[in-house]
């Protein structure tokens, strides 16, 4: 339980970040809130040569609405920042709550959203919900910018389409025209539990019809999926117990859980069916939460 | 219950509750001394192998590095803490029976240089098959994990009392269930250190310890030196709970490498290496059959138990006894037989943890009670009212029980969780359980022989009175025995906790005491603080009668203020006393000593589970299932124990609580895991699923009027005992709730879940 060796390096601008990137290539390992690099690091599952700081980059530690283009969160934002956020808590609830009980006060004040999706784990808690209210990322590096909805960040276990060089920038949660979201999380105890199963929902609710659904399991594949299969099963469908229950079972037969030291598939595969038919029931009645 | 003490029974402030609070504690992790070296011991990545070879030259070479050592450098003798069984030696000579033996260690001038340095040393290993399977340890076979323990067995117990196969063929109703206990670890919040050195032939060691008596025996004995060289102090220490009761192998190595380099050195494990280190809970087997009459009576029991041993004895003989021992305390029945085999694995050892032995038995015990009284279709509280022991009578395996409130606390416990109203009310997913303890009030006996007293004490009073010491081997690993132990001197002194002082744990300036373990500290150490305390006020009066020209019957001193007892108004401050005393008669001392009376039987292991007294104590739980999910949420939990006279009732309730705390995670959330290779999987707090303050429930703890007649002020235990109900309680709750048994600790919402599934499953295959 020792760090191994490492070259320290703290820019001051994100160009002068990009800079380091692009001249260090794979032998360097971006450090935002430590959480999981740090850890890594002193089990001995990570030994880059150099770490590249972005904590003078408060430029990228910034939450703000832009006209026409939606809330715009720096990579940075502390999970604890996105809990105590005025602005999110009046819009969208729900991301504060899953930002909230995603871990102790200590990582929560450490941890940042950034992390939380580059780290690309199944587990995490923050991209669900991001994707079920649409979310979309910008990656910079010396070569440019680009956008993508973040659902398509993710390929595989603990892999990404961020390339060498590249940072993820920032998150943009676009003006919604969903009635209510909400990410519920089933952990084996009420603190510091990593997610067995975690199940985000968006939905637009008219007239007692679910217009639209967005159904995103945390823990339930290889990474972060989305319940395609369930919601369109539910879009423009009358709202009812049997059905959200029936979405339930849907998700539950997409979803590609293992075995793991916190449950079992087949356990897994029950939650994500009970999760998802209680976190729709609850996005249905009470709005974003 | 009125009474006219002054000093205990109240909650005053913890004596280190200051240091504690702001930061000031220092504990052995952070004491530093100049020259001070860091070392680390290597351990093996292996579950079982024979060590072909080790080279240690580039570890040496790499510089900072100040010493490195392996068996060939330390004494042969083999070490334990049950002297019936020492398989330990400092580092492996042969082989390494688990995935964290230790194999060498070095000192080095930082920590960082510690694990270069242990990556540099070049151990070969020739890989044996392990056995990992504590159920197959036994077949035919299985590779041996010592040698000289044919069929890996390292403890077999056979002890039956009365004539269990006569009483049960008279029972009205037998009934056979089998219960398996996981292994789980004590995982105190500060892991293991040491500091050694040396002056000339002198060892001292900073130690968090438990025992700072038996680690100076043990070391001493290991190294072949007088006790008298061999100096313990334990400095503020982070919890215990049993995994710190014995030498860690960090204080050998500490040792020899502090002599070689003849600087201080400073080892320590992580917290993965405390994982791999472990001394916790055995996992067990437990088969229990037990006959009973049409009204529940119990007439026989029968326990037929494996434990999970690990590689090493540790404790584990003694755990092995004391999971037979302590099954017949809350319940009486005459006819009793108790086999167990603790086996040798290629697992980390396994020994004493809060309630030693005794808490998974009690949980096999208490749920298979539910299983008969189901079956006879009784009341589980009346079931346990029907059994309960009732005060001065003697155990089956001859164990002399005096105070004992049993019914009382069953009583109570069923009165405020309104026990009978929820029996008859609660709807389907919400479930009431009940289940009781008990425990030894100290040990009969040492753990080693010796007939030396268990506990002494002195007191000084300081020159002008102003304050007192008290002076006790006594070990507070967060308990609070420091204070307990001040409360009670200055009650039997006549004077006031505020001006007390405390010097404890130090083997060269405190006397001899064992230790905490076997929850005997207020009982034990009290009995010689109270006699300390009561010579202290016998010489003081003795002044006062002289200074008062009162004869000294009719003085007495509470409070700090010496008074006539026919006289109102005659008085004398016991600070002018004691500085009185000092002037003509020289230094105000008090001593104490406490030697317990001879116990129990001459049966094979009779010592075992024999104590002065025993607590007792019921336990009510009411759980919520979510039925979907098998999700727990725990509604309340009403705590109802007969310790005997309270001296501070607020460090009571905390003992309680913290029980109830340690005890809620073994019942539903606490395993250490491993892979099919012997290593730990979950060697961490992440995925070791110690519980949060947001899981504690709504707790009601109430003691019942009770005095133990041995004990100073009628004092019993309450640290350990209070963990036993815990598990057979969380059982219960649940097969209440749910109407279905999970025969497996932990009881997780996975096997929850699981149960009523299948539970669904076979009833609509009955209606099919």
């Amino acid at each position: 339980m020792y760090m191994p060796d490492f070259d320290y390096h703290a820019p001051q601008s994100l160009a002068e970040a990009c800079g380091l990137l692009a001249e260090l290539g794979n032998k360097a390992t971006v450090l935002a809130g430590g959480t999981d690099v740090l850890h890594k690091m002193k089990v001995g599952k990570l030994a880059p040569e150099h770490l590249v700081s972005l904590k003078n980059l408060d430029e990228l530690r910034q939450i703000r609405h832009e006209a026409g283009r939606g809330i715009v969160m720096g990579a940075l934002t502390s999970h604890n920042t996105i809990y105590t956020s005025k602005l999110l808590q009046e819009r969208y609830l729900s991301l504060p709550m899953a930002a909230h009980t995603m871990a102790s006060n200590q990582i929560c004040n450490m941890g940042t959203v950034g992390g939380n999706i580059v780290n690309g784990v199944p587990s995490a808690d923050l991209p669900p919900i991001l994707i079920a209210l649409g979310a979309s990322i910008r990656l910079v590096s010396t070569k440019g910018e680009r956008t993508m909805p973040l659902e398509d960040f993710f390929h595989g276990a603990a892999e990404t389409v961020i390339a060498p060089g590249e940072l993820l920038a920032d998150i943009t949660i676009p003006d919604q025209a969903t009635t209510g979201s909400t990410y519920m999380k089933f952990g084996l105890r009420r603190s510091g539990a990593l997610a067995v199963v975690g199940v985000a929902v968006s939905v637009r609710v008219a007239g007692g019809v679910l217009e639209d659904a967005r159904i995103v399991l945390a823990s339930a594949a290889p990474t972060v999926m989305r319940a395609k299969g369930a919601e369109d099963f539910l879009r423009g469908k009358k709202i009812s117990d049997e059905l959200l229950a029936e979405a339930g079972e849907k998700a539950a037969g997409e979803s590609r859980p293992r075995d793991s030291i916190r449950g079992s598939a087949e356990y897994r595969r029950n939650l994500v069916g009970v999760l998802t038919k209680r976190a729709l029931r609850k996005a249905i009645d009470e709005g974003h939460v | 219950m009125s009474d006219n003490h002054k000093v205990i029974g109240r909650s005053v402030p913890r004596i280190d509750g200051p240091d504690k609070v702001t930061g000031a504690a220092k504990y052995t992790g952070d004491l530093k001394f100049p020259n001070m070296l860091y070392g680390k011991i290597l351990t093996s990545p292996y579950a079982h192998a024979r060590i072909v070879s080790i080279d240690t030259s580039a570890a040496e070479a790499l510089p900072g590095v100040k010493a490195v050592i392996t068996h060939k450098d330390v004494p042969e003798l083999k070490y334990g803490l049950s002297p019936a069984r020492w398989d330990e030696n400092i580092f492996c000579i042969d082989k390494v029976r688990f995935v964290g033996d230790k194999v060498a260690a070095v000192a080095c001038v930082d920590e960082e240089t510690c694990y270069k340095a242990m990556k540099l040393i070049k151990v070969e290993y020739e890989e044996l098959p392990a056995v990992l399977d504590f159920r197959h340890a036994m077949d035919e076979g299985q590779p041996l994990v010592h040698e000289e323990y044919a069929r890996n067995i390292n403890t077999e117990i056979h002890q039956e009392f009365g004539d269990v196969e006569k009483a049960l063929a008279k029972a009205h109703h037998v009934r056979t269930d089998v219960f398996v206990g996981q292994r789980t670890y004590q995982t105190p919040i500060e892991p293991h250190s040491s500091i050694s050195m040396w002056e000339g032939d002198k060892l001292t060691i900073y130690a968090s310890t438990q025992s700072p008596h038996y680690f100076q025996y043990y070391i001493a004995r290991e190294f072949g030196m007088p006790m008298g060289d061999v100096r313990i102090i334990k400095p503020y220490l982070g919890g215990g709970f049993g995994g710190k009761l014995e030498p860690t192998g960090l204080e050998f190595a500490g040792a020899v490498l502090a002599k070689r380099t003849g600087r201080p050195v400073r080892t320590f494990y992580d917290r993965a290496e405390m994982f791999a280190h472990n001394r916790g809970r055995h996992a067990q087997y437990m088969e229990i059959t037990t006959g009973v009459d049409k009204e529940g009576k119990i007439l026989a029991a029968k326990a037929n138990f494996i434990m999970d041993g690990g590689a090493y004895t540790s404790l584990g003989i003694a755990s092995a006894y004391y999971a037979g021992a302590l099954l017949p305390m809350t319940y009486e029945f005459d006819n009793y037989k108790f086999d167990m085999f603790r086996v040798y694995t290629n697992l980390p050892a396994c020994g004493a943890q809060r309630g030693h032995g005794a808490p998974q038995p009690k949980y096999a015990f208490e749920s298979h009670l539910d299983n008969v009284a189901a079956d006879l279709g009784i009341d589980p509280m009346d079931i346990r009212l029907k059994n309960a022991r009732r005060p001065d009578t003697v155990t089956p395996n001859d164990f002399q029980v005096n105070s004992c409130k049993m019914k009382e606390c069953l009583e109570r416990a069923r009165e405020i969780s309104g026990w009978d109203e929820k029996k008859k009310n609660l709807p389907h997913g919400r479930g009431i359980g009940v289940a009781t303890g008990s425990f030894v009030t100290g040990a009969g006996y040492p753990i080693y022989r010796t007939d030396l007293p268990h506990a002494a004490a002195f007191i000084k009073v300081h020159e002008d009175g102003t304050a007192a010491t008290l002076y006790t081997g006594s070990v507070d690993i967060g308990q609070g025995s420091d204070t307990i132990l001040c409360q009670m001197a200055a009650e039997a002194m006549g004077y006031r906790y505020e001006q007390m002082k405390i010097v404890a744990a130090d083997t060269e300036i405190t006397p001899l005491d064992f230790g905490a373990y076997a929850s005997r500290q207020t009982y034990m150490s009290g009995a010689a603080v109270k006699q300390a305390g009561e010579e202290v006020k016998k010489q003081l009066l003795e002044m006062a009668a002289t200074m008062l020209s009162l004869p000294a019957d009719d003085l007495d001193c509470a409070e700090g203020l010496i008074f006539s007892k026919s006289r109102p108004g005659k008085t004398v401050t016991f600070e002018e006393v004691a500085r009185k005393h000092f002037v003509l008669k020289g230094p105000l001392l008090g001593r104490g000593a406490y030697t317990p009376p001879r116990l129990g039987g001459t049966f094979k292991g009779a010592a075992v589970g024999t104590s002065p007294a025993y607590s007792f104590g019921a336990q009510v739980g009411e759980v919520s299932i979510d039925k979907e999910t098998g999700e727990i949420t725990v509604v309340g939990i009403w705590d109802v124990h007969d310790c005997g006279k309270v001296i501070n009732p607020r460090l009571l309730h905390g003992q309680v609580h913290g029980a109830l705390y340690m005890g809620m995670g073994e019942s539903v959330w606490e395993e250490v895991l491993f892979d099919d290779k012997g290593r730990i999987k979950n060697a961490e707090l992440a995925n070791y699923r110690l519980l949060t303050a947001m899981d504690m429930p709504p707790i009601q703890s109430e003691v019942v009027d009770s005095i133990e007649p041995t004990g100073p002020w009628g004092v019993k235990e309450i640290g350990e005992g209070s963990t036993n109900p815990t598990l057979g309680m969380f059982s219960n709750a649940i097969f209440d709730a749910m109407g279905v048994r999970v025969n497996s600790l932990p009881l997780t919402y996975e096997k929850v879940w699981r149960a009523l599934k299948e539970k669904r499953e076979q009833e609509e295959a009955a209606k099919a």
